[in-house]
């Protein structure tokens, strides 16, 4: 080895020395508040549940995995499906899956029609989907309870126009949760969506429709292709939160229709069962994984070529 | 190949009769009654803003009248949606699909008409002979140059064998040299495919090169319509004389009139023979065009049409520009072919007399 060849290795050394050290920060926040809680939420997962709470610390037991989808029978020890657990688990890919759609059929024309305005009205239109934000989640869930209550807007009047003669039993329903939370999301499917139509070539269109392409033609060969990139980002933004919800499933679900949010705060709270929460805090974060692979990968198929 | 080529010899007719277009206040198209031929090469001509585009989307169906009609083969279609008209656009800027290949993008009218696969694939090879592009169809349209794309653009168009093409200054985003390639083309595939095409540029010398005929347009409405022949050297009016070429104004005063023909007096008092637009009778004065390169500048003799000094000399290369202050204070310019080397033969300050042949000037409406 020679003494220049040394020089370098050294000059790389102290390279790589200092952004490590300009990168600290950053990495140990990350490391603080993001990796270090989930190292901790998967040590209790495997930890054995303590009597009023918390865990009994290295006592290791596969109980709270074992009962995210399974139960010990009360009589004879045998173990069978927790059907309570895995029915709300299907109930928030359901009701995620559906918000999703929702959020989109409702969002896309909106983020359409405000992409096709002329521009200075364009930054009202998007000021005034970003309105929503400005309030507390929960003030807006309440809000939204206010509405589709019995005795609230949306029944009074519906009677009042003679539509129906009872009230609609919406609130304490799946429909209530769906309502909610596809309310509570909308902004964030319309945002993306517009940031994508925004960009889109409407010269584009026009060459749809001048090569005999008719309108459905011209959304589905052209318009939805190009905007993909919303379609996903907006989609990912939407059912990711729809997954935990926790405030609009408790104020507007009520107690029958908990959601996998609610579940898991069951077992921190009342539960007393630590690791199961934990286990399940982990589920729903590899369903999220599983969820986003699988939406990704197919969205992403046959878009070929752009960019 | 040659199947495609000879079953879409039909070029459609066009007959825009009284359109008018207003967007807002503002009034884009002014009365403007065309009539062009079927399998012809036509070209609106004109600066920007003139409403040359506006025509052109109204044709397409983009666009809808204020007032006035338009006839594809004498058939108002002025109702029809785009995707309802035989009529297909290459565009300005291509607005190719950036998501499909080169053979999806092509291919793409003739899918939204419902055509069986192999007819598309068949067409779609042939579209990509045509514009020289064999074995390019599974590339994505972002990898191709200008040029490539340009061709693509075309054979999109093409590939339904619409009756009409429509062309929005297709060429503007190209190089010099490109442009000039394709403007010969172009005008190859118009005549291989027998389509009458109708091309929108505000490029004299594009216009000039390939039409068959060519409308000028001012202001929304159309100045003159006519040959490149007609355009560059019997020019109706000031607009037409001026936006294209260079050209020379002379003052004068109508003496005669016989038949096409008139006698002018010039300023100088020298007496040409001038042709004039077929729809006026020329009287009184009136102002005479002379095209730069129709005159000849040499020593002033007694018959001289014109007699003024040498005020600059500008070198070109091919041809040598010889700027004149005539004695009755206006400028004209001479513009000679260098056919040899050296010098032009004048020099600043000069006296010379400029002379041209009889049937050169031009009387304009005016």
């Amino acid at each position: 080895m020679n003494g220049a060849e040394q020089v370098a290795i050294e000059a790389r050394k102290q390279d790589i020395r200092s952004r490590w050290i300009l990168s600290a920060p950053a990495l140990i926040i990350i490391f603080v508040a993001a990796i270090g809680p989930l190292f901790v939420m998967l040590l209790y997962s495997f930890l054995v549940k303590g009597d009023y709470g918390d865990v009994k610390p290295w006592e290791f037991s596969l109980d709270g995995w074992t009962s995210v989808f399974f139960q010990r029978d009360i009589f004879d020890d045998t173990l069978g499906l927790a059907d309570a657990h895995i029915s709300i688990i299907w109930r928030s890919i359901q009701l995620s899956f559906f918000t999703t759609i929702l959020t989109l059929i409702l969002g896309f024309p909106t983020a359409y029609f405000i992409a096709t305005r002329p521009p200075h009205t364009r930054e009202i239109w998007v000021f005034l989907v970003t309105i929503p934000f400005w309030t507390n989640l929960l003030i807006r869930t309440f809000a939204m309870q206010q509405v589709i209550r019995n005795e609230g807007l949306l029944n009074n009047a519906l009677i009042w126009l003679g539509i129906i003669k009872s009230p609609l039993q919406i609130i304490y329903t799946d429909t209530a949760n769906l309502l909610g939370m596809t309310y509570v999301y909308l902004p964030l499917m319309v945002l993306p969506l517009y940031a994508s139509i925004e960009k889109l070539d409407f010269r584009l269109v026009e060459a749809g429709y001048d090569l005999y392409a008719t309108r459905f033609q011209v959304l589905r060969k052209i318009v939805i292709p190009l905007v993909k990139p919303g379609i996903i980002a907006g989609s990912i933004l939407v059912f990711i939160p729809s997954l935990g919800a926790y405030v609009i499933p408790r104020v507007l679900g009520g107690g029958k229709n908990m959601m996998l949010g609610n579940l898991i705060e069951m077992q921190f709270g009342a539960g007393r069962n630590w690791p199961l929460g934990a286990a399940m805090s982990i589920t729903l974060m590899i369903l999220v994984m599983v969820a986003l692979i699988v939406y990704v990968r197919n969205a992403s198929r046959g878009g070929s070529g752009h960019v | 190949m040659t199947e495609s080529r000879t079953t879409a010899a039909h070029g459609g007719a066009i007959g825009l009769h009284g359109i008018k277009k207003w967007f807002g206040n503002f009034q884009a198209v002014d009365n403007v009654t065309l009539d062009i031929r079927p399998n012809e090469f036509f070209t609106l001509l004109g600066p920007s803003g003139c409403g040359k585009t506006t025509l052109l989307r109204m044709i397409a169906g983009f666009e809808m009248p204020t007032e006035g009609q338009v006839l594809l083969d004498g058939a108002d279609i002025s109702g029809l949606l785009p995707n309802q008209r035989p009529v297909n656009t290459v565009f300005q800027n291509y607005a190719l699909f950036p998501h499909l290949t080169v053979a999806e993008n092509i291919g793409f009218g003739l899918k939204m008409l419902g055509r069986p696969k192999a007819e598309i694939t068949s067409v779609v090879n042939d579209m990509l002979k045509l514009v020289h592009l064999d074995g390019r169809g599974h590339n994505p349209v972002t990898q191709l140059s200008g040029g490539q794309q340009q061709r693509v653009a075309l054979a999109r168009a093409l590939a339904p064998r619409p009756k009409v093409l429509l062309l929005d200054e297709p060429l503007s985003a190209l190089d010099l040299k490109l442009r000039k390639s394709m403007q010969i083309e172009l005008k190859r595939l118009q005549l291989e495919t027998g389509i009458t095409f109708v091309f929108v540029t505000h490029d004299q010398e594009e216009a000039l090169t390939m039409s068959d005929r060519i409308a000028v347009m001012s202001a929304g409405t159309v100045r003159q319509v006519g040959s490149p022949w007609d355009i560059y050297d019997r020019p109706a009016e000031r607009f037409v004389a001026d936006f294209i070429g260079e050209t020379n104004f002379l003052s004068a005063d109508v003496v005669s009139v016989a038949d096409n023909r008139a006698r002018v007096r010039l300023s100088s008092g020298a007496e040409i023979s001038a042709s004039f637009p077929a729809d006026v009778t020329p009287s009184g004065s009136v102002t005479v065009v002379v095209r730069p390169e129709h005159a000849r500048a040499g020593a002033p003799t007694d018959t001289s049409a014109l007699r003024g000094v040498v005020h600059d000399i500008v070198y070109l290369g091919t041809d040598t520009h010889v700027h004149v202050h005539l004695d009755d204070g206006s400028a004209f310019m001479v513009r000679q072919q260098n056919a040899r080397s050296g010098h032009c033969g004048f020099s600043k300050g000069d006296t010379v007399g400029i002379d041209f042949s009889d049937d050169v000037a031009q009387i304009l409406r005016d």
